[in-house]
């Protein structure tokens, strides 16, 4: 038995292998083996928590967990497949504009809580397959509740504005400089593992500070302190190695033997611990070869 | 002569006062202190056991060793590690571990049966079945740490 599946052996939450039946309202039937690459990238983009309230006891996906900010609290939309409360009705088109631009069906503008300025990087083959994926999922008739947001926060006519200073619209082109596996692992930070919306501090506007990219943050989600991951020695992870980084993404460990908790405990348990080994080493990689910030 | 005597006692009491005063910060500290001890302890023990699974130079024996430590670790008295409002300055332990103390005293002594798999585990030597009991007491610190420990910065 190699070291590699022995670690897996150890993830704290077992994979859930098939996706599992088709759903009530789903008009068409995608290909099975777009709906299986569209739960890796689920997985990976983090979709899960934020979209359920699990200390509610609501349904998956459903909606209606708060998330508490500076700028106010976000109350999350349901976005599975039911045609009124849902995200049934969404056309493929809109579903990737919405990711791609932060434009609801419409022209409604959404606000940059839902992290699309990290998503609008992911491909459109991996937004295909993550709607088909979508598609299956039991539909849900939560109504969505409205947000409780501090003025000038709370008014989505000034999203615009915020777009056009933060917005860089699509996907990243691979860089032929570098290896195969960096350019990976930059696509999982990036764009689907969104790590910068915790890990990059905010200016007053709610925009990541990409001086500061990685270095962490005093105001993190729900008010938490954030991390600095950047290879800094002291403020930083600089100690860890790569083995090390991908060994934390999956079981939740620290170099010496510490357990993470808070927003940290739950992207571990709902994302990067049901990445392929490969994926955690190259977000490793990656998360090396940044700059390095104190 | 009388308003001497007076002063006396007020600086004598202000004195005492004060000398509680930093008997208590004292002990507050020393509390920390142990507690920080106590989880650094069970640290390093997960960490020789990672050794051993990831097979990254560990041995069986750092493995029956550390869920000795473990153990007994998690047979300290979670009261007196954590006694009301020990909390504050560098301390990560958030308040409501007071509030909820039932459910923060129920993690901990949850941690005890994850030890004694590992122990069973160890036993066995079977580095499958480390791994796996290994995981379970990876989880029980992490519940708790979820909960009631706030991130570090
Ligand atoms: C950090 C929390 C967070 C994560 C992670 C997240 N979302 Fe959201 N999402 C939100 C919030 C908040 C909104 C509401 C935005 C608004 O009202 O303008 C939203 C809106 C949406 C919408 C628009 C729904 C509507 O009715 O307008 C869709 C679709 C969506 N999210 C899908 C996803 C998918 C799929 C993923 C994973 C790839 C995901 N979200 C990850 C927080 C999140
Ligand atoms: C929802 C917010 C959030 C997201 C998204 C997030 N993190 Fe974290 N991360 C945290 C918090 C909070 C901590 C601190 C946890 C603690 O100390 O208990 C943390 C801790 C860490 C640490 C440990 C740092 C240390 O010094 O102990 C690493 C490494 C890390 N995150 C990497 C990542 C990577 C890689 C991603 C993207 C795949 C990511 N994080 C996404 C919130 C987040
Ligand atoms: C019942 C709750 C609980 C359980 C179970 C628990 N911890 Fe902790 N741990 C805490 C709290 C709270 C703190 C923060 C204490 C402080 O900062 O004052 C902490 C702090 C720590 C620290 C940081 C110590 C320091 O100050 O440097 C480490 C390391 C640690 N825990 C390891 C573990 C390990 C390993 C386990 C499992 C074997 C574990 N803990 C189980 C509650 C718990």
């Amino acid at each position: 038995m190699g070291h590699r599946s022995l670690i897996l052996a150890i993830t704290l939450v077992p994979v859930a292998l098939a996706a599992s039946g088709p759903s009530a309202v789903a008009a068409e039937t995608p290909p099975a083996d777009a709906v299986r690459r569209g739960e890796y990238v689920f997985n990976a983009a983090g979709c899960l928590g934020c979209h359920t309230d699990e200390k509610g006891g609501g349904a998956p996906l459903a909606g209606g967990r708060g998330l508490a900010t500076p700028f106010g609290t976000f109350h999350t939309p349901n976005i599975t497949p039911d045609p009124t409360h849902g995200i049934g009705r969404w056309t493929e088109a809109q579903f990737v504009k919405a990711f791609r631009e932060g434009e609801g069906p419409g022209g409604t503008h959404l606000f940059p809580a839902f992290p699309y300025a990290s998503y609008t990087r992911m491909t459109d083959a991996d937004l295909k397959d993550l709607r088909a994926y979508l598609m299956t999922r039991p539909a849900s008739a939560q109504a969505n509740r409205p947000h409780d947001l501090d003025p000038p926060f709370g008014w989505r006519f000034l999203l615009p504005v915020w777009k056009a200073l933060y917005l860089d619209e699509g996907p990243l082109p691979d860089d032929p400089s570098k290896p195969a596996e960096w350019n990976r692992g930059r696509y999982l930070v990036e764009a689907l593992g969104h790590c910068g919306e915790c890990h990059t501090p905010r200016d007053w506007m709610g925009g990541m500070d990409q001086d500061r990219r990685f270095a962490g943050s005093s105001e993190g989600p729900e008010g938490d302190k954030i991390p600095n991951i950047t290879p800094e020695p002291k403020a930083g992870i600089g100690g860890w190695s790569v083995g090390d980084i991908a060994s934390f993404l999956e079981i939740g460990m620290t170099p010496d033997g510490d357990f993470v908790g808070s927003g940290m405990g739950e992207v571990i348990r709902n994302s990067t611990s049901k990445l392929t080994p490969e994926d955690r080493r190259a977000i490793a990689v990656y998360l090396k070869s940044v700059p390095a910030v104190k | 002569m009388a308003s001497r005597k007076f002063l006396t006692i007020t600086a004598a009491s202000t004195l005492l006062a004060c000398l509680a005063c930093t008997a208590v910060a004292q002990d507050k500290e020393s509390v920390m202190k142990m507690r920080e001890q106590t989880m650094k302890t069970m640290g390093g023990a997960m960490q020789a056991t990672g050794k051993f699974v990831k097979n990254e130079g560990g041995t069986v024996d750092d493995v029956k060793a550390a869920a000795a430590r473990l153990t007994e670790a998690a047979s300290k008295d979670i009261a007196s590690l954590f006694p009301a409002g020990s909390t504050g300055g560098e301390s990560r332990a958030k308040p409501e571990i007071w509030t909820s103390w039932d459910v923060f005293a129920k993690q901990w002594a949850d941690l005890k049966p994850a030890a004694a798999k590992l122990t069973e585990a160890a036993a066995s030597g079977d580095r499958q079945q480390i791994a796996a009991a290994m995981g379970g007491v990876g989880k029980a610190c992490g519940t708790c740490h979820d909960q009631f420990r706030a991130p570090k910065q």
